[in-house]
């Protein structure tokens, strides 16, 4: 490196330039995958440690018979609080940081696809995260439990702030994992480096490719579920009130939709990181690679199947619960072909005990026990009698710390040297793991006797002489000795920074392409993107760090002082396009900072200074759609443009297309979840009526419809013959489709406003409230949409040589019109030909 | 001429099929029962336990016939180019079916003993 020809070196410089941050608080406008996926891992660590903290505080209430150290108001804020502040401010967002910080590392890319996005993520998260933790401090904390079982998390039982902290917090949080979820799904797809076709990819991108579509199915349940409930609670609409005609099951159905899948959306990207090392430290490819792949697949699936496990005392038909039994069984199948491939590599490899092995090892115990228990509570008779007993809080520790905690300090171990070019010590790391590993044994192998002598769950205290004294005494030993294990580990990781000794390039002989680059790696990863041809490039090109660095590979440097990638098939992993991508940008600041106005104003029922946050936000999100494309900003359009590949905004099959897609495939399941939710209550909630005339005119709503049907095919007609090099009548036609878009959506609202809706007297007028203003929001930014586009062919943003942006829209209309006819199907004709 | 059966769509359609089936069973229960139960005296032999197993044998052999169908394809593959790399998607699709159409048919026995509605 020393020896570089001054040429070279300028573009190295200049790659730096146009990669860096800005300098002192600049460094907030950061959007590259390096510095966001750390903000994330860094602050899912300290959540970690207060919701540790919690846990140590109940310890201490439980250890000793009839205690009052904590009054029970206090204990019901300390378990919700830490079973949220884990589940959703620690695991999920620490494991999306981890994969946003290290898929482009494997892939051979310089960053992820959509970089605004993941920063937006990030601040959405640690808003939304400080947003709940203060409800903690002022004492006002949600106490209905993490999974805010209705009625009690409802107005009537909790009249206090604390369930709309929960509500509107992790409603916002989960803004940042539907971003996650879009940006490494899009990302996995369509930016792996040439020749990486699916058959190549690191498996650890195939975890984290299911986890990333688990969220994008999976949360939106959640995200219905949150906002219906705190709609419930702040106005009244009676979803789950059963004298309104609600039903609060609806609620327990919404949530483990969510819940259940959430198990696997943590475990998955864990046993990515046991997949990855494990060969590393066996020294073989790892057995049964398309084993693992489908593994992968049935897991992602069949997690969506068991949501109805958590519910099975609820009353239940006998028949539908033996559906969900046996799915929980089956699912256990591809974890048990993960564990035998895992366990043949061992077997069969030359194993290196080092310290990430060690966490490995307690994953693979604690992990095995945690779902054998799970076994026993698919089946049940056994779930009725240990029922909301300490029983299911033991095993769902061993599966969420064995499952996802032990992998992910093995990775921590395993990637330190590489985020800092140092290595842990590993003497304290073997005296961490051994008190971590002890201590949590301790705590919790006990926990499953406790609850199989029937100590329920969330108590705040319990008699003596009840045979769960000793029980509960030796778990609070467990749980400090486990602390201790943890204080030692962050002791380790600090002294680290300083005393470790400089790693050496590849200090554990890994196969993967991240330990090709420097130490700490620089915010664009590679200097040279290179070829692949094989599943194992460091093992089989050891010579890679080298070529790479040396810029003996594709699009060395940065001609065109913007940040570029190679975008690649989805299959083939062939080169197809090249991906121009944002810098540093305040906007994802700005709207996030927006939206934490929006969800304290709506905390403290300030609703018109939360209007003005929703302007504010979507003024910065307008503005951030502008800065696109060929804007002087991004990437304008010049006369040595790249022309094979071509730059992805002069094409008409971009990243934005698939993050459209991929952004409506999780619009469309929280659209399906507020249909299950109509059919759900008409078939099953008592108080349920149909009202005696119709809401909506079923003239107006194909009025309605109608103009959508001609605005959609007017915005695909624009767009079709854009793609075809045909700009005539553009804009014309795009201000047509706008016009007839936002005619659409005046006849809509003026239905909305004269329909005799009674939403707060019951449910069956606030769903059909929920659905129109639904149908509204994806009629209006249809419309919105367009004539923005309009304007931007007007400033030479779009035509021929550019003609991208139509058809991201494209699908936008699709679904909009989708939904509205399927919204007059199911809520307007169906009712009027089935209904009593 | 490539088989259509080597479409990547095939890693997850026969877990679609799955999942639709799986929705549609327990949808259709509980619509059934809440519509019209049939008598608990009658057991596991009421209509609705004979349309969910009909809807499960249908649904098995639609899954295993695309199982078989993309086994097909992967041996084609190797014909075609020799590459064991060309074999993975159609191999691992067809692994997908087979799975699927296993867990279909362990989901569906209960509705040979079970009665429905109680």
């Amino acid at each position: 490196m020393t020896d570089r020809d001054p040429d070279f070196s300028d573009r190295v410089t200049r790659l730096e330039r146009v990669w860096a941050n800005l300098p002192g608080l600049g460094t907030l406008a950061a959007v590259n995958h390096t510095t966001v996926g750390l903000r994330f891992m860094v602050t899912g660590a300290a959540f970690f440690l207060v919701g540790g903290l919690l846990a140590m505080l109940m310890r201490t209430q439980l250890a000793l018979p009839e205690q009052d150290i904590i009054s029970p108001e206090i204990y019901g804020q300390l378990f919700t609080m830490h079973g949220t502040v884990m589940m959703f401010l620690f695991a999920i967002p620490i494991l999306e940081g981890l994969g946003l910080y290290m898929i482009p590392k494997l892939i051979g890319a310089r960053d992820l696809v959509f970089p605004r996005i993941s920063a937006f993520g990030y601040y959405c998260y640690l808003f939304g995260g400080l947003i709940i933790l203060s409800s903690l401090f002022l004492g006002i904390a949600p106490d209905a439990g993490w999974f805010m079982y209705t009625p009690l998390s409802g107005e009537e039982f909790s009249p206090g702030p604390g369930s709309d902290f929960w509500l509107l917090g992790i409603t916002f949080v989960e803004i940042s994992a539907m971003a996650a979820g879009i940006e490494l799904t899009v990302s996995i797809l369509r930016e792996r480096a040439n020749g990486m076709s699916l058959s190549r990819m690191p498996l650890f991108c195939w975890y984290i490719l299911a986890m990333a579509l688990m969220i994008v199915f999976g949360f939106p349940p959640l995200i219905l579920a949150s906002v219906l409930l705190e709609v419930e609670r702040a106005a009244g609409l009676p979803f789950f009130d059963v004298a309104g005609g609600g039903d609060p099951v609806l609620w327990q159905h919404l949530f483990w939709l969510f819940g259940h899948p959430e198990v696997y959306i943590i475990f998955l990207p864990a046993a990515g990181i046991v997949s990855t090392l494990i060969p590393v430290f066996a020294q073989r490819p790892i057995v049964g690679y398309r084993w693992i792949v489908l593994s992968i697949i049935l897991t992602g699936f069949i997690s969506f199947g068991l949501w109805v496990h958590h519910m099975f005392t609820v009353g239940i038909p006998l028949l539908a619960q033996a559906f969900f039994s046996v799915a929980s069984m089956l699912v256990a199948v591809p974890t048990g072909i993960q564990i035998f491939a895992w366990l043949a590599t061992l077997w069969t490899g030359r194993v290196i005990f080092s310290l990430p092995m060690l966490w490995i090892f307690g994953f693979l115990v604690v992990f095995v026990g945690g779902g054998l228990t799970g076994v026993m509570l698919a089946l049940v008779p056994f779930n009725w009698q240990v029922h909301d007993t300490h029983f299911v809080v033991a095993h769902l520790h061993y599966v969420l710390v064995g499952g996802m905690l032990f992998p992910l300090m093995a990775g921590l171990y395993y990637w330190l040297p590489l985020l800092t070019g140092r290595m842990p010590s590993e003497s304290l790391g073997r005296l961490g793991f051994w008190l971590f590993f002890i201590g949590f044994n301790a705590t919790f192998l006990l926990m499953h006797l406790t609850g199989l002598r029937g100590m329920p769950r969330r108590v705040y205290s319990y008699e003596a002489g009840l045979g769960w004294d000793w029980l509960n005494l030796l778990s609070s030993v467990g749980g400090f000795i486990l602390a201790a294990g943890v204080a030692v580990i962050i002791i380790d990781v600090i002294l680290h920074l300083r005393y470790g000794r400089r790693a050496p390039r590849n200090p554990w002989r890994a196969d993967t392409l991240e330990w090709a680059l420097d130490k700490p790696p620089p915010t664009y990863n590679f200097v040279s993107l290179p070829t692949f041809r094989t599943r194992h490039p460091l093992w089989e090109h050891p010579e890679l760090p080298e070529s790479i660095a040396s810029g003996q590979h594709a699009l060395a440097g940065a001609e065109h002082d913007r940040r570029e990638t190679y975008g690649s098939d989805a299959v083939t992993g062939k080169v197809r396009e090249v991906f121009h991508l944002p810098s540093n940008s305040w906007l994802p600041l700005l709207a996030a900072l927006s939206l934490a106005v929006v969800c304290v104003a709506l905390l403290v029922r300030t609703y018109d200074v939360a209007l003005v946050g929703v302007v504010a936000a979507a003024v910065f999100l307008l503005r951030w759609g502008w800065v696109n494309g060929a804007h002087p900003g991004m990437a304008p359009l010049s006369n040595d443009e790249p022309t094979d590949p071509p730059l992805h905004s002069r094409t008409t099959d971009g990243p934005g297309l698939w993050g459209m897609v991929v952004t409506l495939m999780a619009n469309g399941t929280l659209y399906l979840c507020l249909i299950f939710g109509w059919v759900y209550l008409w078939t099953v909630a008592p108080e349920w009526v149909f009202p005696e005339d119709p809401r909506l005119p079923l003239s107006g709503m194909l009025v309605s419809g109608g103009l959508l049907v001609i605005a959609a095919l007017l915005q695909h007609r624009a767009a079709k013959r854009l793609a075809a090099g045909n700009a005539a009548g553009l804009q014309a036609r795009l201000w047509q489709a706008a016009g007839l878009g936002a005619a659409h959506f005046a006849v809509l609202l003026w239905l909305t406003l004269e329909a005799p809706l009674e939403p707060t007297g019951n449910s069956h007028d606030a769903v059909l409230l929920m659905l129109l203003i639904y149908l509204l929001f994806h009629g209006a930014l249809a419309a919105l949409l367009t004539a923005m586009q309009a304007l931007r062919v007007a400033r030479g943003y779009i035509g021929v040589r550019l003609p991208y942006e139509p058809v991201v829209l494209r699908p936008l209309w699709i679904y909009t019109t989708g939904i509205f006819w399927l919204g007059v199907v199911i809520f307007i004709l169906l009712p009027a030909g089935w209904a009593p | 001429m490539r088989h259509r059966a080597v479409h990547p769509a095939h890693l997850v359609l026969g877990l679609v099929v799955w999942a639709v089936w799986f929705v549609a069973m327990y949808g259709g229960l509980s619509v059934a029962c809440a519509v019209a139960p049939p008598p608990v005296a009658d057991g596991a032999l009421t209509w609705v336990n004979g349309l969910l197993l009909l809807l499960t044998a249908f649904t098995a052999a639609a899954l295993l016939y695309a199982a078989w169908r993309c086994w097909l394809a992967a041996r084609a593959e190797d014909d075609v180019s020799g590459d064991a790399r060309s074999r993975f998607i159609p191999v691992v699709s067809a692994t997908v079916h087979l799975s699927a159409a296993m867990a279909v048919l362990a989901i569906g026995v209960p509705t040979i003993v079970l009665p429905p509605c109680p």
